[in-house]
This record gives C-alpha cells, sequence and structure tokens, in this order.
C-alpha cells in the first residue's frame, strides 16, 4: 500500500485558499473517483471537490470552518502499489489463449 | 526463460529482490541520485505526487524537491529545461508523462537536444535520459498510447532504449542515465505491474566478490547465449540484444511490451514442435546488429513484431539487417507482425490492433511454410 | 480543474421566442438510470451561471444519481449565454417565456395524469428562486413540484441603486447603499461576469419588480434557505402565500454557502422524488 496525498487544487480565478464547509467523507472510508470529497467555500462560491482517483481515505486536513490554501494538503489516500495511474488500468496477467495451430515439415532442414 | 538472474550459481545465495517494473525503476533513480549529485528528475507530476505510475514515488520526499520537481504542464518545457540543466553541468533525467505528450517537445528533441553533441563538435554533450512511458495495453485514451520508437531511432544523435521486465528497466536505465548521449528510454506502461527478480549491482559487486572469478564466468556462459548475468550489469554488457529464450528453429525479435508476449508465444509454439528463440533488442538506436546476425543465421527464420504502425516501422529496419547479413541462408524472407497503419486507437480496440498471439502465431506459421520460387 | 460530467451533457435545439433568439446556453444532463419522473429545469441566481451554481456545488452530480434528467439554463447576460444590449432580453417576463420554450424543446411535456414522467420539476436559487415562483404560478400545465432555494419575499435587486453602482463602475465613487455594495462586490467576483449585462438586469428588474402576491404558485413547494441567510426572515412572507409549503433551514449556512449543502440537495431530491 502506498500513500497517496491530494493538496488543496487550484481553483482557478486567481483563488488563492478556500474554507472547509463539511467532510462528505471520513477517514477510513473507502472512495469511488469523482464521488464528492468536500464541500468548501471560496470568497467566490461554494463547491463540492470531487475524488481524483479512489482509495480508502487515511487522513483529512482542515475541520469545518478552517481555512486551506492551494497547494496545502487537503486528504490523503492509501492506495494499492498496483493501482494504474490517473489515466488506463492495470492489464490483467490472463493465461495466453490461442486459436491458431503451427505445423512444418522442418525435416528438410 | 534461460536468464539467471539469481547470483546462486556463483554461490552467494540471496542477492536478488522481487520488484515490479515501477518499483524496479524507482530503485535505479533512487540509487542514481544518490550516486551522482549532478542527477535531477522532472517533469510533470515527478514530485509532489510521485509519477502517475508511481516510479518517481518518494524521490523528492528523500532527494529533496531542488532535485527531484514538478515542472508546468509543457513538454517543450521539460525539455528545454533538461538540455540547459546539461548544458550547465547537469545530468537530468526529465519524464514526459505519456508517449503521445512527447509530441509538443519534438523540437527541442529533435532540433537541439539531438543535435548540440554534433553543433558544438563535442564540446557540450547533452546527458539527459528522457523517460516516455510508452506503447499501449492500459485501455488508455488517444494520447496515452502511442509508439513512437521509429520517429525517434530516425533521428541522428538519439540513442532509444526499452525494456521488456523489471531487471532490463532497472539495468537498463541505470546504463542510459550514465551515459554522455541523450538517450530515449520507452518504459512499456503495461508491464508497469509486472513483477520480477531483480540483482541490484549492490548485489551484484557483492557476489562477484565473494565467488571466484573463474566460476562467475563459468556461470555467465552457461547457456552459451547473451543473458544477463551478474558480470554483465556494468555499461559494456548493456549495450546491445539479449536472447530472452534461446530456441533453434526461428527468431522472434521484440522489444518492450512485446518480448512478454513473444514468450508466451514461444511456449505455445513448443506445444507444435516448433522451438522459437526470442531476441529481446533492448537498444533500438542503435540496433545490436551482430545479435541478430548471430540468432537468425542460426534459426534461419525471423519474425519481427512491434506495436507502431507497419509502414516505415522499425520491424522494416530489422527485416533489411537480417536480409544484408544472412540472405543466404534465410529460408523466408523476414515476416512482419505489426500496428497497422492508422492512428493508435484507445480503449478497447486496442485489443484488434497490438500483435495479439493469433497474430504472431501466424506470422510464424507464413514463415514456416514459405516455398521458394 | 475538471467539475463537470460533460460526456453526459448536450446542447438542446432551441427555437426563437417572438421572433428573436435569446442566445441562452442551454446544457442538458441524462442520467444513467433513469427514474420514471419528470426533468428537472434549474435556474441560478443573480451573478451566477450553471457551472457555478449546479455543476461544481454538485447539483447536477446528484439528481443525475436519483435518476433525474436535468436541463440547465444559463440567464442572459450570465455563464456561457450572450449578453444582449437591449433591456428587454432582462426582464423576467421574457426570461420565462425563454425558459418555457427551452423546457419544451428539451423535452419537458405538459402534465398528463397516469404518467409520472410527464411535466416538469423546477429548481431555482436566489433570483432564479424569484423566477421559479413566478413560471410555476403561471404554468400550472407544466410546472408540477417547486423548489426554491434562497429566496426573497422582498426583491434586492428591485431596490438595487443603479446609479450608484454606475458612478461606482465609472469613476469609483462609493456606494452607500450596503445591499447594492454588496451585490456589486459579488457581479464582480463572479467568473467571467459581463457586468453590464448584469446591471441591464437589474434595470429590467426594477421594471418588473418581484409581486410574490400577483401570482401565487399553487403547486407543491418546497422553501430552503440557510440559516444565517440575511433573507431567510423573509421566508415567512412567502410561507404566508403558500401555507402547505414545506420550509427546510439549513444550519450554520448563508446565502452563498447553502448552495452546496447536502442538507439542500437531499431534501430537494426527496421532495421532488414524491408521486
Amino acid at each position: 500500500m502506498a500513500e497517496l496525498p491530494f493538496p488543496l487544487p487550484d481553483l482557478g480565478e486567481g483563488l488563492i485558499e478556500a474554507t472547509v464547509l463539511e467532510w462528505l467523507v471520513a477517514e477510513g472510508d473507502q472512495v469511488e473517483r469523482n464521488q464528492p470529497l468536500v464541500e468548501v467555500e471560496t470568497t467566490k462560491s461554494a463547491l463540492e471537490l470531487p475524488s481524483p482517483q479512489s482509495g480508502k481515505v487515511l487522513k483529512l486536513y482542515g475541520a469545518p470552518g478552517e481555512v486551506i490554501k492551494v497547494g496545502e494538503p487537503l486528504i490523503v489516500f492509501e492506495v494499492a502499489d498496483d493501482t494504474a495511474g490517473i489515466v488506463g488500468t492495470v492489464p490483467s496477467e490472463d493465461a495466453p489463449k490461442r486459436r491458431v495451430r503451427l505445423n512444418a515439415n522442418l525435416d528438410e532442414d | 526463460m534461460s536468464e539467471t538472474l539469481t547470483t546462486s550459481e556463483a554461490g552467494a545465495g540471496a542477492g536478488t529482490v522481487t520488484l515490479s517494473l515501477q518499483g524496479a525503476l524507482n530503485l535505479a533513480l533512487d540509487e542514481l541520485l544518490a550516486e551522482d549529485p549532478k542527477a535531477l528528475v522532472l517533469g510533470e507530476d515527478v514530485g509532489t505526487l510521485g509519477g502517475v505510475f508511481r516510479v518517481t514515488s518518494g524521490l523528492a520526499a528523500k532527494h529533496g524537491a531542488e532535485r527531484v520537481f514538478d515542472t508546468p504542464l509543457a513538454e517543450s518545457g521539460i525539455l528545454g529545461m533538461s538540455i540547459g540543466l546539461a548544458m550547465a553541468g547537469f545530468h537530468p533525467v526529465p519524464e514526459v508523462q505519456f508517449d503521445g505528450f512527447a509530441y509538443p517537445a519534438i523540437n527541442q528533441i529533435v532540433c537541439q537536444l539531438a543535435r548540440m553533441n554534433y553543433r558544438s563538435r563535442g564540446a557540450v554533450p547533452m546527458p539527459v535520459t528522457l523517460r516516455v512511458p510508452s506503447f499501449g495495453g492500459i485501455r488508455a485514451p488517444e494520447h496515452h498510447g502511442e509508439s513512437l520508437e521509429a520517429l525517434f531511432a530516425h533521428v541522428p544523435g538519439l540513442k532509444v532504449v526499452s525494456p521488456a521486465d523489471p531487471q532490463q528497466g532497472y539495468s537498463l536505465l541505470k546504463a542510459a542515465v550514465r551515459m554522455p548521449d541523450p538517450v530515449i528510454f520507452m518504459e512499456p506502461k503495461s508491464r508497469y505491474w509486472q513483477k520480477g527478480e531483480v540483482v541490484t549491482e549492490a548485489a551484484a559487486a557483492a557476489s562477484a566478490a565473494a565467488a571466484a572469478s573463474a566460476a562467475a564466468a563459468a556461470a555467465a556462459t552457461n547457456d552459451g547465449g547473451r543473458s544477463l548475468g551478474a558480470a554483465d550489469l556494468t555499461d559494456a554488457g548493456l549495450t546491445g540484444a539479449r536472447i530472452a529464450r534461446p530456441g533453434r528453429h526461428l527468431t522472434l525479435v521484440a522489444w518492450g511490451a512485446m518480448v512478454a508476449r513473444c514468450l508466451q508465444v514461444a511456449d505455445l509454439a513448443a506445444e507444435d514442435g516448433i522451438d522459437v528463440e526470442v531476441l529481446d533488442l533492448r537498444w533500438l538506436k542503435p540496433i545490436d546488429a551482430e545479435a541478430l546476425a548471430s540468432s537468425v543465421g542460426k534459426t534461419r527464420r525471423a519474425v519481427v513484431v512491434h506495436e507502431g504502425p507497419r509502414t516505415s516501422g522499425l520491424g522494416a529496419e530489422v527485416a533489411q539487417l537480417v536480409t544484408e547479413r544472412c540472405f543466404g541462408t534465410l529460408k523466408a524472407p523476414v515476416e512482419r507482425v505489426t500496428g497497422f497503419d492508422v492512428p493508435y486507437p484507445s480503449g478497447d480496440l486496442e485489443d484488434e490492433y497490438i500483435p495479439n498471439i493469433d497474430r504472431i502465431l501466424f506470422g510464424i506459421q507464413r514463415v514456416l511454410e514459405y516455398k521458394r520460387g | 480543474m475538471e467539475m463537470t460530467t460533460g460526456r453526459h451533457a448536450g446542447a438542446a435545439v432551441h427555437h426563437t421566442v417572438e421572433g428573436t433568439d435569446p442566445g441562452l446556453n442551454v446544457q442538458t444532463y441524462e442520467p444513467e438510470h433513469p427514474a420514471a419522473l419528470p426533468p428537472v429545469l434549474l435556474i441560478h441566481g443573480f451573478a451566477s451561471s450553471i457551472a457555478l451554481n449546479w455543476e461544481q456545488s454538485g447539483w447536477i452530480s446528484a439528481l443525475r444519481e436519483a435518476g433525474r434528467y436535468v436541463i440547465a439554463v444559463d440567464l442572459p447576460g450570465h455563464g456561457l449565454s450572450s449578453a444582449p444590449e437591449d433591456v428587454d432580453s432582462y426582464s423576467p417576463s421574457r426570461i420565462r417565456a425563454d425558459l418555457l420554450q427551452i423546457a419544451s424543446d428539451a423535452g419537458a411535456r405538459p402534465i398528463e395524469p397516469g404518467h409520472p414522467d410527464s411535466g416538469l420539476d423546477v429548481v431555482g436559487y436566489s433570483l432564479g428562486s424569484r423566477l421559479a415562483w413566478e413560471f410555476g404560478a403561471t404554468q400550472p400545465a407544466i410546472v408540477r413540484r417547486l423548489v426554491l432555494g434562497g429566496p426573497s419575499s422582498r426583491d434586492p435587486l428591485a431596490e438595487f441603486d443603479l446609479v450608484a453602482a454606475q458612478r461606482f463602475l465609472a469613476d469609483g465613487t462609493p456606494i452607500e447603499d450596503a445591499s447594492t455594495a454588496g451585490l456589486v462586490t459579488m457581479a464582480q467576483a463572479s467568473p467571467g461576469s459581463d457586468m453590464y449585462a448584469l446591471l441591464s438586469l437589474v434595470e429590467a428588474v426594477k421594471e418588473e419588480p418581484f409581486d410574490a402576491a400577483e401570482a401565487v404558485p399553487k403547486q407543491p413547494l418546497l422553501i430552503v434557505a440557510g440559516e444565517k441567510d440575511e433573507r431567510v426572515e423573509g421566508l415567512e412572507g412567502l410561507h404566508g402565500l403558500v401555507p402547505s409549503a414545506k420550509v427546510v433551514v439549513i444550519p450554520g449556512r448563508n446565502h452563498v454557502n447553502a448552495v452546496t449543502a447536502r442538507a439542500f440537495k437531499q431534501a430537494a431530491i426527496e421532495f421532488l422524488g414524491e408521486g
């Protein structure tokens, strides 16, 4: 297992921080990619942050009302070592299947 | 596999570790950063995140954020920065996150990185190893699966290499980074999670010291091939191809992810009484023509397998190198089993595009049944 | 950062209303497992947008997960909609006509007994609540259920000091009226907002100020507001007009951050899920 930290992402529009409103997951929860993690509020709006990936929630940073700066830790996931990257899936190692058979007269060699 | 990576024959017993290709590459980078204060790792998400494929995991924490650092999402900038750092005496190991994003950096790679050595008459070498997660097999979207070896191999001044398994990943990455030349290091992303035994350099050195040199030499020549033994874990032993499996009737030539598939095919061919040799080319520029000649000179038949499109693919170069050296003894023209002349497809279409077991077996059958005249 | 679920979003066909194309951006979202319930029309607030009010706040994914087909529209001068120069394009009556055409083009059809997926459910927030209230009251044949978030029985936009705002934008003269100053600050903070379009909207609203008693919706009604929303005291005015309305107050939330609250979404989805 590996720990994968996820910092508060750049929320655009020059925003440098966000206030935690409410966590939608708890430490120990198994979350799926795109599942809402937390409600935060910036100086411009309130928004839900979707999970960048699936994994187990190891640690949450920031109680409701606390301010987190962009780039500071927001959440730490525990992910399997053989988890695929952000893109794609881990290929399965199936036993090889064949339909073609070989036949040759090697005696001519 | 004939490859004897354990050092047990040399009497050392232990000395291997089981690692995924990811882990083997990570270990190689870790050791390179430790041994070479001029080595740097840079790229998108290689620092804080540890790479989307975890290859650089933990390196920033261990070696410092000034030596393992995240760059903006701009591949041309990643390569431009690496070239400048190399000119200033550093040994950068940049990463482009996926092969399809090497394209935005092509100008820097072709017009600067590959030429600086020529342009300066050798005064400004470019010890840059560009890591490129390559090829298909993980059902990724467009731009996240490409087979660029023919493009890179066509550029004078670049070396191109692709490891097939964890041991190759560990050893070839170390060899590449220590070279004074720019190397394109094509990591087969579908093999990242495959585990294998790896002899580290420390373990190899320990076993070499423990065993009598004569015993070590005997062990290294046991299978008569070019397989990688402890004694080969040096730059000199890592410049050519290797026989991944010896055979008598036909040579399958492959690199990267296709090596594992060809080894599966060789097992299946053995059920039909056909003894296939699998030659892992490893270095795609320069190609080890002598290894090709030696293998095909023995088997007299060859099939080359690659994921990239057929036309002007590296298979044509391999076929010609074999033909030039083995024309008189070849039983049949060299057969190519390749991707198609279409853009690399995404998702499930990969299964139709990447040479599969049956297509490779068909290629072998065509060579076996070839009749002259 | 990618916040939207673009692969499920589509642009709907549209017609002109009274011979002019309002140029409104309409997004529709298909659920993966459709429930036998009508589409949901979302109307955002002043200086907000589909993206801010509904996508980034998690509303669209929550509604899709509940099996709802969602129709969302950017109001004129907001989000990706065009910002016409004529004030008439921003009048609430014109917007209501545009919403009817948009809902109909997106597949909403009149309520038909025995067809649980007929009709249209409407969710509005802030200014969108005012539009939803009027839309429900004037379109009883199509609107089935109404959810009003952060509504006001008074009309903060109608009381907006337009002259002071224009002077502030021209030379920085401070705005004395606190409500006007607050709305201008909010509009300036809104990503991609067209300040002059927003002022045109204010001008149009002043011509047609909200009068809740003038037309009262007969549909089942849910009213939701944050406990710290200064408009929460005005809820009684609306509740008085529709005594059967269900009222939910979200503890600890204000007018801005009640939008994302799970309690708000859950109350709305539950209420709109009733037959």
